[in-house]
């Protein structure tokens, strides 16, 4: 006799894992066509805000960090100070940009749903990772071509 | 409702929170199952219990072997097995679907229209309508006693049936009895020795075989055992009978004309060759049992017949055998009313082999009897 539920010949005879719909704590109540036009584009700029926030973390955030440690440098005439205060900042950027990231991803869903999608998951673990290969990419393209060897090998190019 | 409210409310439930609910249900499930007490059925006389898994798994092997082919009809293995377990040649072994149908096979060989079969009543119901199917009369006689079955011998008498030990009363007329019976009968008049429930004797009284030992000298006599009680195999219908020097001819025709089924062949075979001990060892869990409750019943405002069966006849004054079963019923334990089983003063009581339920069946006993506090 067959005892073990999981033990179907390798057959999904119920649901597949991961597909249990949406539980709400009541159900609710949805707005009207507008409302819900509105949430699709508010969904939209929240994406935005996240692609914009992710790309921020290869470019915008480390120039940010280097900045504030020039400045600490340029004040305090203090090596040691200038650099823990650029990695302090960054730190504090980099997980800070992480929160809001988190926090955006969840409002994302919520407006999303609000909007009549069946969202499920976020969308921050495609963002992420897109965006990072971007953001990499440009960089070394910066580092190696703009700012590094690719100006002395070509010069004036 | 807020914009933030409104959004809000989109929110779903995390797993946590879902399968808390899950786990609330879950557990109340649990309780409802642990809160419910099965009633215990003491009706009947079978062993309660599942049988041992080799014997399965023999009848299981046998089906798979195949069931197309025609099976071994006079079962001879069988047979040759039972024939070693009783010291007797195979020959005087035939084997049925149940004692019940062997003996029945007796009937229609033995009766001839107005034929009598006689009974001690009450007794094994099934021998009153075997006497009906072979056109014959049933005569039942009040008690378990030789010289009633003798007071009613006349020259119609063909047969005996005897259950011993008796079902319902669980009384067992001892071997002496038995061979005294023999020797008065006329030569016309077969016995018919039911011996279904012989595997509840207490060893310290009679031998298991010692009846079957009569055959040899009373060859009117066949003794009748099956594999539905202390075998713990009634869904096989398995039953053999053994029959004295001269009984072949007749044991011959009780054979079911086309043999014994093969997966009963199987289990009944498995059971012997792997668990020979198998009844013996249900048989002395039964003496135990009786001797404790029949003690604790001594003690209480009943009468119950001496019995070396798993059964128990029991007469509570002044209350009627169906009344007790009700109260026992509702105490949730099943009891057999004596209405249809020749006394509707008594009760059956299948003797439980386990020690707590038969403290629960005294303490129903003594609710049923108004003795405690309810």
């Amino acid at each position: 006799m067959r005892t073990d539920p999981t033990d179907n010949g390798g057959l999904f005879v119920g649901r597949r894992p991961g597909t249990a719909p949406v539980r709400y704590r009541g159900v609710p109540e949805r707005g009207s066509a507008k409302r819900r036009a509105v949430d699709r584009l508010l969904s939209g700029a929240i994406l935005a805000a996240m692609i914009l926030i992710c790309l921020a973390f290869w470019g915008p955030i480390p120039a940010g960090g280097l900045w504030i440690a020039g400045r600490v440098q340029y004040v305090t005439d203090n090596l040691g100070l200038a650099l823990l205060a650029g990695f302090v900042s960054l730190m504090v950027a980099l997980f800070g940009g992480l929160a809001v990231l988190k926090r955006l991803d969840q409002a994302w869903i919520l407006v999303r749903r609000a909007a009549g999608f069946d969202q499920r998951q976020g969308v921050l673990r495609f963002v992420f990772p897109v965006t990072a290969a971007i953001g990499v990419a440009a960089f070394s393209f910066w580092l190696i071509i703009i700012a590094g060897p690719g100006a002395s090998l070509a010069p004036g190019s | 409702m807020g914009i933030r409210g409104y959004y809000k409310q989109f929110e779903a439930l995390s797993e946590e929170e879902v399968n808390a609910g899950k786990r609330a249900d879950a557990a109340a499930r649990r309780q409802r199952e642990l809160a419910r007490v099965d009633p215990l059925d003491l009706t009947r006389t079978t062993w309660p219990e599942y049988p041992p898994p080799s014997i399965v798994n023999a009848i299981t092997f046998a089906a798979r072997r195949g069931l197309h082919r025609y099976l071994d009809r006079h079962a001879t293995q069988l047979r040759g097995e039972l024939a070693h377990l009783h010291g007797v040649p195979t020959e005087r072994v035939v084997v049925g679907d149940g004692a019940a149908q062997l003996m029945s096979s007796a009937a229609q060989a033995l009766l001839e229209p107005g034929d009598e079969l006689i009974t001690p009543w009450p007794s094994y119901a099934l021998y009153p309508v075997m006497a009906r199917r072979a056109r014959g009369h049933a005569v039942p006689v009040p008690g378990f006693g030789v010289d009633a079955i003798l007071s009613a011998v006349n020259p119609r008498t063909r047969i005996v049936a005897l259950c011993n030990p008796n079902d319902p009363t669980g009384e067992l007329m001892s071997r002496d009895e038995v061979a005294r019976l023999l020797d008065a009968l006329p030569e016309r008049v077969i016995v018919l020795l039911d011996e279904a429930l012989r595997d509840y004797v207490d060893p310290a009284i009679e031998a298991r075989d010692a009846a079957l030992d009569l055959g040899e000298q009373h060859p009117r006599l066949l003794v009748f055992r099956t594999f539905s009680k202390a075998w713990g195999l009634a869904g096989l219908r398995v039953g053999y009978a053994v029959g004295g020097p001269g009984a072949e001819p007749l044991l011959e025709r009780l054979e079911p004309e086309l043999g014994l089924n093969e997966l009963a062949q199987a289990g009944a075979l498995e059971a012997l060759r792997t668990a020979a001990d198998l009844a013996a060892r249900r048989g002395a869990i039964i003496v135990e049992g009786r001797r404790e409750l029949t003690g604790a019943l001594a003690q209480r405002p009943v009468a119950v017949a001496p019995s070396q069966a798993n059964i128990l006849w029991l007469r509570a004054p002044e209350l009627p055998g169906a009344e007790l079963a009700a109260r026992l019923s509702r105490a949730g334990v099943d009891v057999a009313g004596g209405g249809r089983l020749g006394d509707p003063d008594r009760v059956r009581i299948a003797i439980p082999h386990r020690p707590e339920l038969r403290e629960r069946l005294l303490r129903a006993l003594d609710g049923a009897l108004g003795t405690v506090e309810r």
